[in-house]
């Protein structure tokens, strides 16, 4: 039996910049549109690392870096950092450009209130989209 | 205004009322150019302003009398009456029989045929089925089967507006490098496309009754040549999804069109148009 540490649980590499995500998401015209009415605990899985994700009436209330101790969330989205690191090109190769791209070829694991993810796609991709160096700034 | 700076399109649109499937029904068509007629279907959930790129595209217009219809619930044709009362399922028989009756309809003397996405599957069926009744035969983003990657259940609910959803579940089909403009040009199509609509279109695509994996070895293209080419960003239909089919088929013509992705007409009309002319121009050559 391999003993516990949580010690390397700690600092799992990551490759999401999600600590900038609130900051960017301010003052987004299509966040705005299509975030009317939205309230979402969303957990963004980076490899081993969690992140909880807080909407409240389609702000980005708070963003929070695991380990989390038995977070509720609506809906979570995981998938290998490598993965990610591909989503996240300038230029995302095929397969790795989009959310449902990457469910189509089983790179992440979509699961949760399906219903809330599908009446919010529009607001959910474009906050992954907001983490590509390219909008940094915009 | 400054009357001056506007200009009118050369695309004309007008009804066309006419029998389908036993009733009567009252589709929207339209068209642009001359020459060959080029009968072009539009895919799952949306209408003929995906083609609005090649309508507008002179040079293309000299040559090729481009057509294109409202399937029946979409766009500005109607639903037949009483479908207060009924749930819209596309068929694949339903489809070419539709398509057919439009073609007849228009009296066109061996059209070609190009169709994209769900009007890409019905051109392989054609070329199964009725080859003899096109000059060629075009399939965009044609596969013979689909890999089912999302739920439908939410393309068509109560508490959610499908026009936004089906949008936003297509909305990654497109190559990342397209125009803004032309990608949300696209996306809005579907947010208006009636309700139920899209998913009763996915029917037929991910349906047994769409499946024809087993009937493409039935095609001969010696009686009428099949051009399928697919942009490289769609995972709905991959251009190894076409592959797949063009591997059974002899004589097809398949090649994948880079930076495009599931709707290569609508989302960057200049670069898939870049990609179309070669073909249209071999086609004009077979006389």
């Amino acid at each position: 039996m391999t003993r516990y540490s949580f010690w390397a649980k700690v600092r799992p590499a990551m490759t999401l910049p999600l600590d900038v995500l609130a900051q960017r998401a301010k003052g987004d015209g299509l966040l705005a549109r299509f975030g009317r009415d939205l309230d979402l605990a969303l957990i963004v899985g980076d490899g081993d690392l969690d992140w909880l994700v807080e909407i409240e009436r389609g702000v980005v209330a708070r963003v929070t870096r695991g380990p989390l101790i038995m977070p509720r969330s609506d809906l979570r989205m995981r998938a290998a950092s490598e993965t990610w690191a591909r989503f996240l090109e300038p230029v995302p190769p095929p397969g790795y450009h989009d959310l449902f791209a990457m469910r189509r070829y089983r790179r992440i694991q979509i699961e949760g209130d399906i219903r809330l993810m599908s009446a919010y796609l529009f607001y959910i991709k474009r906050l992954f989209e907001l983490l590509r160096p390219r909008e940094a700034g915009a | 205004m400054n009357a001056a700076r506007a200009q009118v399109e050369p695309i004309v649109g007008r009804y066309l009322n006419l029998e389908l499937l036993g009733r009567p029904h009252r589709l929207y068509v339209e068209e642009a150019g001359q020459g060959i007629p080029l009968l072009c279907l539009h895919t799952a959930g949306s209408d003929t302003r995906q083609w609005r790129g090649m309508m507008n595209d002179a040079e293309l217009l000299r040559d090729f009398r481009v057509i294109a219809f409202d399937m029946p619930w979409h766009g500005k044709s109607s639903p037949p009456a009483g479908w207060q009362s009924e749930a819209y399922r596309l068929t694949a028989s339903d489809y070419s029989a539709m398509t057919l009756a439009v073609a007849d309809a228009l009296a066109l003397d061996k059209p070609v045929v190009m169709g994209c996405s769900i009007g890409g599957r019905i051109a392989l069926v054609f070329a199964i089925e009725c080859p003899e009744r096109f000059r060629a035969i075009i399939g965009l983003q044609s596969g013979a089967t689909i890999d089912p990657y999302y739920e439908l259940t939410w393309l068509h609910h109560p508490s959610v507006h499908g026009g936004e959803a089906s949008a936003a579940y297509v909305s990654g089909l497109m190559a990342p490098t397209s125009p803004a403009t032309e990608r949300w040009e696209t996306l809005w199509h579907y947010m208006q496309g009636g309700p139920g609509i899209f998913k009763g279109d996915l029917y037929f695509y991910r349906g047994a009754d769409g499946d024809i994996r087993e009937r493409l070895a039935g095609i001969d293209t010696k009686r009428c040549p099949l051009y399928l080419l697919t942009g490289e960003y769609d995972y709905s239909v991959s251009p190894q999804d076409t592959q797949l089919a063009a591997d059974r088929i002899a004589g097809v013509k398949f090649s994948v069109m880079p930076r495009l992705g599931h709707f290569p007409m609508s989302e960057n009309p200049a670069l898939f148009l870049s990609y179309l002319k070669p073909v249209l121009a071999e086609i004009k050559g077979r006389g």
